[in-house]
């Protein structure tokens, strides 16, 4: 069988050779017919024949036949011979049904090789339009001999092999059909750029990597297609727009490794790298893409010639549609590494989520994968801090920034937030209640050296449902974080209330401070006013308040102030002021309340100025109160006994019954005044402002609602007891009325030591008695002589009465108009006050509207 | 051959011979015949269309000191 194939092989290829060779219209020899077999050129050409067929045993490609068919009907109809490639469709639909003995077998082999035939022909026939025998084609299409053609045909084709490369000498045949093939290899790369080539640049230049052809240009900012290259301009753009996503690589990349570069000198922070790891993944995804791309570059699909390059699989066009999703991403990507080149941490986040509200899916999922991984240390750090109090922020990135400060401003400036680093998805309020319930956990540990603050923790992180260890939280949970949170901040803002209620009593030191120094224990300011009083007539700098220290023990002893808790007790001291020479005791002595850690977190240096303003306006309210009483004592009826009356002549008696009378009025006015006024203050300042605080103490659910509420009520005192800086005027009136109080009781006190005088004089006329004469104060300066006083007998006692009599009627009237004036004026005041409501202070001082009355106009 | 595998060998080589002409190869019956059993004997389909297309190409690039140009057989 074997040997039988074998001759019928030979004759076969023989048989071939003979009628390709008499078909062949350029055979010299014997064009249309029978060639002669012993012709050398016949053997040659079976030689050559012969030679092909065994140099090539194996097809290139699969035995498809269907493949073949189907390649060859696109052909046709890319041709546009459409109704060819039908009738050929149903021949091959034919020939394909046709089997069993007498049929072809190898239906793919014969498909493949009419193909080729046809594909040669055509391109043999084109074959003469490349550019290279341009020049030639003239001149053949112009002969029409032979012998002419073939001498030309033959020149052109040595003109186009000396351009060329190889010219062999020994085996020309076949050297020569491959030098041939080589020539017109490198003939069309120098004018055309294969497909396949720039497939593979892009390739290439999408990873940022210089191709053949494709190369990255730093003046354009972008790869670029050399100009040297021939290809079509739809290419060149083709090319351009997918070497796009070749800069946004770059510029990815770029960032990327900057960074990495950077991170030892702490420049980038936790968010920053978590952004490049980020970064760093979905790059890893693309490069699978572009592996799997390469891969399909490589191989062609089955049906490609050799001589046909465009029937590569990948195509520029294919790698258009491929690339339309990466460059969407890669896009995005390198928005995000422009905004976040320069910013850090929270701000950082903020940008990358401004830049998630889109609504594309494809691009809302690639964010919020991108968020995740970057915002993870920032709720860490969020986390730890709400948990634990702890701030673990090395790159500053966090928008809490700790100050060290001591421990009594630690609630208020120990802790701020940075706006800068907030991201957007975390509003103010619950920023708020995140800084604060941190600073809760601080001041706990550092102020209140409380430690149950941890077991609130553990609760408040089961309440909310996540643990307190580490990677709970993550992005797109902000509600998680925002339940957390507040779960946190209500459990530690209830243990914090209850460590200052119950431990350290801050209800009961408030209440404290009220009553020392607010003046809220009567009994003790009485009888320290009663104590302390004369020693503050004195020059500031002659006391010492090592005496004045003494006193208020034994003030505080004497009253019922002795029963209270000792704790407060010890906190109460003696202030004396920085005074200058000239001041008197009254000016310079106050109160103090010394408030420790952690209550002077509430009241601060600021706070207790404060409250030490307030001591002392009311000190010195007292202190005219205390005056007038004291000027009350004197004036007691009884005093002047009636027998001294009828000593005095009528017109005498007359002016110290008026004077007296004056005086009277005088003190009465003054009293109501002062009386009046210390009862507004006592009662619908301070208690007002106390029941207000009280209750405002009982709703606090935090540290900082009871700050608030402090601040309140402190500045509620101070407006209304007219401390404000607003009732400036009206408050230096009162002073000035004060003085007046004050000048008028050393008046009464004088008008009343010498009518007592006279009194004496009158009962001791009747007894001369030189002791009782020279200890009495004069108010005149004549010498007092025993002798001549009584000498004068009662005449000159009534003229020096009138006189003394006249003089303080003078001055008691002077003062009384003073008095009136400078009072109308304050009460003017009162009701044009607008940023206070004193009509309660006007309605006690004018009840039955005498004053008004007296002005109308007013 | 039996009558069925000489209809179907005729049937066969005719419709490959239309095919042959909607393609444009250029080959006769006769000569397609011959292609087709080399086919089926199992040669290269490339290798028998390169012979194909030498053959059929213009003999003066043979060299000139084995074959007389241009003029006698």
């Amino acid at each position: 069988m074997e040997e039988e194939d074998q001759r019928k092989l030979t004759d076969l290829v023989v048989e071939l050779v003979r009628r390709l060779l008499s078909q062949n219209p350029l055979n010299p020899q014997t064009p249309y017919s029978d060639p002669d077999l012993r012709s050398p050129h016949f053997q040659q050409s079976l030689s050559y024949a012969v030679r092909i067929l065994s140099s090539r045993l194996t097809p290139s490609i699969a035995p498809d036949a269907a493949a073949i068919a189907e390649s060859i009907k696109r052909r046709l109809a890319t041709e546009g011979k459409s109704a060819d490639a039908l009738t050929f469709a149903d021949l091959y639909a034919k020939f394909a049904s046709k089997t069993g003995p007498g049929s072809v077998n190898n239906k793919w082999a014969v498909l493949y090789l009419l193909k080729i035939i046809s594909e040669d022909r055509k391109s043999a026939r084109n074959g003469l339009d490349s550019s290279v025998f341009l020049p030639n084609l003239a001149l053949n299409g112009v002969e029409g001999e032979n012998s002419s053609r073939v001498l030309r045909g033959r020149e052109s084709r040595e003109k186009g092999w000396s351009n060329g490369v190889l010219l062999v000498a020994k085996d020309p045949e076949n050297l020569r059909d491959i030098a041939f093939k080589e020539l017109v290899n490198v003939v069309k790369e120098e004018n055309e750029v294969s497909e396949e080539v720039l497939v593979r640049d892009v390739l290439y230049a999408c990873q940022g990597i210089d191709g053949k052809h494709v190369k990255f240009d730093s003046d354009v900012d972008g790869y670029v297609l050399s100009d040297s290259i021939k290809v079509p301009k739809a290419t060149r753009i083709m090319v351009r727009k997918l070497c796009e996503l070749g800069w946004l690589f770059r510029k990815v990349k770029g960032y990327i490794s900057e960074s990495m570069d950077q991170f030892p000198a702490e420049d980038v922070g936790t968010v920053g790298q978590a952004f490049c790891a980020a970064l760093q993944d979905e790059l890893s995804e693309y490069y699978k893409l572009l592996a799997v791309l390469e891969a399909q570059a490589m191989n062609p699909i089955p049906l490609v010639s050799e001589n046909a390059s465009s029937g590569n699989y990948l195509s520029l066009r294919r790698l258009s549609v491929w690339f339309a999703e990466p460059m969407v991403k890669m896009r995005l990507m390198a928005v995000l590494v422009d905004k976040c080149r320069v910013l850090r941490g929270g701000a950082m986040a903020g940008a990358i989520h401004l830049h998630a509200q889109h609504g594309d899916p494809l691009v809302h999922d690639f964010m919020r994968r991108l968020l995740r991984r970057v915002c993870s240390p920032l709720f860490e750090m969020v986390r730890s801090w709400v948990l634990e109090g702890e701030l673990e922020d090395i790159f500053a990135e966090f928008f809490i920034v700790g100050q060290p400060v001591k421990a009594e401003s630690l609630w208020r400036e120990g802790y701020r937030l940075h706006a800068g680093m907030l991201p957007s998805f975390i509003s103010q309020s619950l920023a708020q209640r995140i800084l604060r319930t941190g600073k809760s956990i601080n001041f706990l540990r550092v102020c209140c050296d409380d430690r149950g603050w941890a077991d609130t923790a553990t609760e408040a992180a089961a309440a909310a449902g996540t643990t307190t260890r580490r990677g709970g939280l993550g992005y797109g949970e902000t509600d998680a974080l925002e339940s957390l949170v507040v779960e946190a901040a209500k459990r530690i803002d209830k243990h914090l209330l209850d460590v200052m209620y119950k431990r350290y009593r801050f209800k009961e030191h408030c209440l404290a401070i009220k009553r020392y120094l607010l003046l809220g224990q009567g009994d003790f300011v009485q009888y320290l006013m009663d104590v302390v009083g004369p020693e503050l007539s004195e020059p500031a700098n002659t006391i010492s308040s090592f005496k004045l220290a003494g006193l208020l023990e034994s003030a505080i002893r004497s009253s019922n102030a002795q029963y209270d808790d000792p704790d407060i007790l010890d906190r109460l001291r003696v202030k004396m002021m920085p005074h200058g020479s000239g001041d008197r005791g009254w000016d310079v002595f106050s109160l103090e309340y010394d408030a420790r850690v952690p209550l002077d977190t509430v009241f601060t240096e600021s706070v207790m100025t404060r409250y030490l303003r307030i001591f002392n306006f009311l000190w010195k309210l007292r202190r005219v109160e205390h005056a007038l009483i004291g000027a009350w004592k004197t004036m007691k009826p009884n005093c002047i006994t009636s027998h001294s009356f009828n000593k005095l002549q009528h017109a005498v008696k007359l002016q110290l019954l008026s004077t007296l009378r004056r005086c009277q009025v005088l003190w009465d006015e003054m009293n109501h005044f002062v009386s009046n006024l210390q009862y507004y203050i006592m009662f619908e300042v301070l208690e007002v402002s106390w029941s207000d605080f009280s209750s405002e103490m009982e709703v606090a659910k935090d540290l900082d609602d009871l700050l608030a509420a402090h601040e309140k009520y402190l500045h509620s005192i101070v407006e209304k007891s007219l401390l404000g800086e607003r009732s400036q005027n009206l408050y230096k009136s009162l002073f000035v009325l004060f003085d007046l109080i004050l000048r008028f009781r050393s008046h009464a006190d004088r008008l009343y030591e010498g009518i007592h005088e006279l009194q004496a004089r009158t009962v001791d006329s009747s007894l001369p008695s030189r002791d009782k004469n020279k200890s009495r104060k004069q108010t005149n300066d004549r010498s007092s002589e025993p002798g001549t006083w009584l000498s004068d007998g009662r005449k000159a006692l009534t003229q020096r009465a009138g006189e003394f009599l006249r003089n303080m009627q003078q001055d008691l009237d002077a003062i009384s108009k003073e008095y009136t004036s400078l009072l109308e004026g304050f009460l003017a005041q009162l009701p044009v006050q607008q940023h206070i409501d004193l009509k309660f202070l006007l309605f006690r001082l004018d009840f039955t509207e005498f004053y008004r009355q007296l002005h109308p106009t007013k | 051959m039996d009558e069925a595998a000489a209809q179907t060998a005729w049937e066969s080589l005719d419709l490959l011979f239309h095919i042959s002409n909607i393609l444009d190869t250029g080959l006769d019956q006769h000569t397609l015949s011959v292609l087709i059993a080399l086919c089926d004997l199992g040669l290269n389909p490339e290798a028998l269309a390169a012979v194909v297309k030498e053959l059929q190409r213009d003999p003066s690039l043979f060299p000139s000191t084995l074959t007389p140009p241009a003029s006698t057989p």
